[in-house]
């Protein structure tokens, strides 16, 4: 099993946010957690990203016959985890290029591979930012400061494409883009896509598995996976919403 | 020994001790002394402050023969190594280079705008041992370079400067504080700017934990002119910066700005005051500090906006970073205005290190040291990449690796 979760139950600030959650995916999987607001699914987000603000109160994650829990923040991104932040943290001052530059060769040390020099990286870099429609101009800027909201989008997709994860987890990537951004965003996706990666799309809507087929629909409420199934359960979703599930 | 006693005990030691006004002024300046009592509470001059290391000090004074003055004809450029406070006199077409004169004592203990209880500015005056003073000649355009050098432990520099820059002159200084010694500096540095005339002022202090540093500054701005001022405090020892800019004539500007890097025990006091005295003037007052262990910080801003002042542009600016839960920085910000076509604006925000941004670029495989010495640096981005002095930027660059090694 690529990623195993199992009995995960999570609280922050004594609230309990998942409740005995189980989910299984596969190397080359794509699976889409919909759900309400409120029902944990950023935090699922978060908690497998490895953030700190959260106790875990039982459970097991295994990721890549890796204890998850065993490994920090940046050891799971080392290791081949993608996170893409719902909202993208503005940081002025730290320059795109350098900061990604740093960021795949720290993913090639830990997997022992040669570390990309200046030109090779600026090429890399150059081309996948083309495929996004990114001007260069933008790469001369701070990491997402002033960014437009699908302008941030558009930056995590690349910063994805650079770091070929194993896993990427796209948490709510589709919101705040406007049509053409959103067929630009899942473009890009969808290149990436290969059988020996997989993909955890959380969204609250339809739309976005319009464009990235997933193998597997879950609904998530109150911190627990109530269905899964296939894209039936969306287009079920999307006719009746989630009173239903809840 | 209290100040009078110390005063009387060396007063034979000490510049301008015969001139009967200066005398007079002295005596006045130990009433204050005796009269404020050391109010820590309600006197700005004294916040954390470990007053007993600077009232019961033991005056001690060297004359040294080691300064020395280097003009470089291709670079424009003078280097000037000031020794125990001390300068060389020099002169050409450019510069001049003197002694501080009984007038030039007399025309600073005139002006007010240095509150009369700030006890380092008096205790300045009182034991005034060294000093010099720089004419820039009318319309040159120069750099200099002056290394600070304090010869022995022990020594008490009492020490006051006088620039000048005369109408449309152009002076690019950059004053190098590194002492190693078991010292304490007290200078104070008195600036006119001339009609169109311009300063770009650096000051890089990184003294050893044993050396204390207080310094202050007084700039006035006349017509057209520009004083820029930037203070790279990387010191492990006690530095204090006060520097009060006058803007007196219309159409001039006073940039007050400083960055400081505290680790350890060590303290900073840090002060910034600009008086609005003439219409289409603008200043901006901006300090950033980053705080690790125990260091603690204050800073006060204050721009005083005369009512003759209209069209003024006043801008105060305080960030800190606090590295450790031990870590202290006190902001006060404070805008008096007595004009009513003004623009001014003050802000401050001092915490933590924030942890979002940490987490985003552990998420992208960097640790969390490097997460954090890259936000560091990139708190003061924006200062370090407007040095535009190649050798400054180096230096500078050089001494933030040195701090950032130091932080876990």
């Amino acid at each position: 099993m690529f990623l195993e979760i199992k009995d995960l139950s999570v609280k922050i600030e004594n609230k309990n946010i998942l409740k005995s959650l189980n989910l299984n995916i596969n190397k080359g999987e794509v699976h889409a957690i919909m759900g309400p607001n409120g029902s944990g699914k950023s935090t699922l987000a978060n908690v497998l990203a490895g953030k700190e603000d959260y106790e875990i109160l039982d459970g097991k994650i295994n990721f890549k016959d890796n204890d998850l829990f065993d490994l920090n923040i940046e050891e799971r991104a080392q290791e081949g985890m993608f996170l893409a932040f719902q909202y993208p943290v503005e940081i002025p001052g730290v320059n795109i290029t350098p900061f990604l530059h740093s960021a795949i060769n720290s993913k090639r040390k830990r997997m022992n591979e040669e570390e990309i020099d200046n030109l090779s990286f600026a090429k890399l870099l150059k081309s996948k930012a083309s495929d996004l429609g990114i001007n260069i101009d933008m790469l001369k800027r701070s990491v997402n400061t002033g960014f437009s909201g699908g302008e941030k989008k558009r930056y995590e997709i690349l910063q994805m494409s650079i770091l070929n994860p194993d896993l990427a987890i796209l948490d709510e990537t589709d919101s705040g883009l406007d049509i053409d951004a959103l067929k630009i965003v899942t473009d890009g996706v969808n290149k990436l896509k290969t059988k020996d990666n997989s993909f955890l799309i959380i969204t609250h809507y339809q739309k976005l598995l319009d464009y990235i087929k997933p193998d597997y629909v879950h609904v998530m409420v109150n911190g627990s996976i109530v269905k899964s199934g296939g894209s039936e359960i969306a287009a079920e979703i999307e006719k009746d919403g989630f009173q239903k599930f809840q | 020994m209290n100040i009078q006693d110390n005063y009387q005990k060396n007063k034979k030691k000490i510049f301008f001790s015969e001139n009967k006004d200066i005398q007079t002024h002295r005596e006045k300046l130990i009433n204050i002394f005796e009269n404020d009592g050391f109010d820590k509470k309600n006197n700005e001059s004294l916040k954390n402050i470990n007053l007993k290391n600077f009232i019961d000090f033991k005056y001690r004074y060297l004359i040294s023969e080691e300064t020395s003055v280097i003009y470089n004809n291709q670079e424009n450029n003078y280097s000037i190594v000031s020794v125990n406070g001390q300068c060389l006199s020099f002169k050409d077409d450019k510069i001049e280079i003197t002694k501080i004169l009984d007038e030039d004592y007399n025309d600073f203990s005139k002006n007010d705008t240095i509150e009369n209880n700030d006890h380092f500015v008096n205790l300045n005056s009182l034991f005034l041992n060294s000093g010099f003073k720089i004419v820039i000649k009318k319309n040159n355009n120069i750099k200099i370079k002056i290394s600070n050098i304090i010869t022995d432990d022990d020594l008490t520099i009492f020490q006051k400067n006088n620039y000048i820059c005369e109408e449309g002159s152009s002076l690019n200084l950059i004053e190098e504080y590194e002492n190693k010694n078991n010292s304490t500096s007290n200078i104070l540095n008195v600036i006119k700017l001339e009609k169109n005339s311009q300063l770009n002022h650096f000051l890089i202090q990184d003294n050893s934990p044993n050396h204390n540093l207080i310094i202050t500054s007084h700039s006035s701005c006349k017509k057209d002119s520009k004083y820029t001022q930037k203070v790279y405090n990387f010191s492990e020892g006690y530095v204090r910066n006060f520097h009060y800019s006058e803007l007196i004539e219309a159409n001039s500007e006073a940039d007050l700005q400083g960055i400081f890097f505290l680790k350890d025990n060590n303290t900073c006091n840090n002060k910034t005051f600009v008086k609005h005295l003439a219409e289409d003037c603008k200043s901006n007052q901006v300090y950033k500090g980053i705080l690790n262990d125990s260091s603690k910080a204050t800073y006060f801003s204050n721009t005083h906006v005369d009512q003759v002042a209209q069209k003024t542009e006043g801008y105060q600016l305080s960030k800190g970073i606090l590295l450790s839960d031990n870590a202290s920085y006190f902001s006060k910000p404070e805008l008096k205005i007595y004009a009513d076509d003004v623009k001014c604006s003050h802000g401050s925000t001092i915490g933590p290190i924030d942890e979002n941004a940490i987490f985003y670029l552990r998420s992208r495989g960097m640790s969390k040291i490097a997460a954090t010495k890259i936000l560091i640096s990139s708190f003061i981005n924006e200062e370090l990449s407007s040095i535009d002095n190649e050798q400054m930027s180096e230096i500078i660059q050089k001494k933030l690796v040195r701090y950032l090694s130091k932080v876990k």
